[in-house]
């Protein structure tokens, strides 16, 4: 088996003031993954080492790191890939305060998650006792899939060089499935989203850098998402000036 | 404890996707100077044919057209940045299909060769 350098940024609070970087060799096949390597060196060199895993492929959003300087799922992502750069630095999400190794404090993104009521909102509760369902066209439905893959892994907003600016940003993923909620049919919470959307720290917040779209695992494409969003904020406001007018 | 590193002035070098954004955002410099020249010849026109043709010999300064120049370069691939968005941003459905991305960026690009035309024929007589 072939062996290859891992470099891994470590932080234990109690040991260190600041992060530092170690270096382990790790022998892999071709169906190594990054996470794999973690494993192995947590299994066979340093069992201190500490990190997030759950799912193994690419599903449940907890493995995201730093690797090589790009935010990307340990598990989806493979050490012969890297094998021709020769070597391998692994550092938490980039934007998150570190809080032991590669595990990250995400509550910042939690909260924004949160504040952007991800869930169908309506006006009248209805159906649920009498079980009627809430029909959808799959026209209607191809509206908002491509925003609903979302995983909240968090890899866009370690692209965002926005939200590591103003972490009050908040940003691509939560824009994107405040989005999805607005595009949907059944959904009636448009007009409660909308102020904290066209907010400062809202959609505007944006300038379209654009690489949160890139590395995105699921291909939601939250860019695309932010920007449709600052399409109907300022339609929002065109039609608010002539309401007043009126 | 957590640790939290900041950003400093230089984040954007540490990435390629990052750089290709500063020079998208950086396209306006050049185009501030084109901008700056059409006003001083819009203001030197209102001052009499003296200053006019004055103005005409600054613009046909070599440094003047190389800037004038790159400013073009610019906004041609400034647009080619945005007419890609573009569909991301304002996707199009006809009929309740949506336009393929590649048929809104030809639009534009047609758009554009058509400016460049009207602009030929306008300026050169051309056509
Ligand atoms: S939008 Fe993509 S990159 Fe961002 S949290 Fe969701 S799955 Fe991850
Ligand atoms: S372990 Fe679940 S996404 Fe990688």
């Amino acid at each position: 088996m072939k062996t290859m350098e891992v470099r891994i940024q470590r932080y234990l609070p109690e040991q260190h003031s600041e992060p530092v970087v170690e270096s382990y060799q790790v022998p892999f096949d071709d169906s190594t993954s990054v996470l794999d390597a973690l494993n192995s060196i947590k299994e066979e060199q340093d069992s201190s080492l500490s990190y997030r895993w759950s799912c193994r492929m690419a599903i449940c959003g907890s493995c995201g790191f730093m690797i090589n300087g790009e935010p990307k799922l340990g598990c989806k992502v493979f050490l012969r890939d890297y094998a021709a750069a020769g070597t391998l630095l692994i550092e938490p999400l980039a934007h998150f305060p570190v809080e032991r190794d590669l595990i990250v404090d995400l509550e910042q993104f939690m909260q924004h998650l949160d504040a952007i009521q991800p869930y169908i909102i309506k006006e009248q509760a209805n159906g649920v006792s009498e079980m009627t369902p809430h029909k959808q066209t799959p026209a209607q439905m191809d509206k908002y899939q491509q925003f609903s893959d979302c995983i909240n892994c968090g890899l866009c907003y370690a692209a965002c060089p926005q939200f590591g600016l103003n972490p009050e940003f908040i940003g691509p993923g939560a824009l994107a499935l405040a989005h999805r909620y607005n595009l949907d049919s059944r959904d009636e919470g448009r007009a409660e989203r909308m102020p904290l959307i066209g907010s400062e720290e809202g959609a505007w917040s944006c300038t379209f850098v654009g690489y949160c779209s890139e590395v995105c695992p699921q291909s939601v494409d939250p860019a695309a998402a932010v920007n449709q969003a600052k399409v109907l904020s300022a339609q929002d406001m065109v039609l608010q000036l002539f309401r007043r007018k009126k | 404890m957590t640790y939290k590193t900041e950003l400093g002035r230089t984040w954007w070098l540490k990435n390629s996707a990052f750089k290709a954004y500063m020079l998208r955002e950086a396209t306006v410099l050049p185009l501030v100077f084109f901008i700056l020249c059409m006003l001083a010849g819009i203001y030197s026109l209102t001052r009499g044919e003296a200053s006019w043709n004055s103005w005409v010999a600054v613009m046909g300064n070599p440094l003047v057209l190389a800037l004038n120049a790159l400013a073009l370069v610019a906004s041609l691939y400034h647009a080619a940045t945005f007419f890609v968005l573009f569909p991301r941003v304002m996707p199009i459905r006809l009929g309740g299909k949506k336009v393929p991305d590649n048929l809104i960026v030809a639009g534009q690009w047609a758009g554009v060769a058509g400016v460049f035309v009207l602009a030929a024929w306008i300026f050169w007589g051309v056509l």
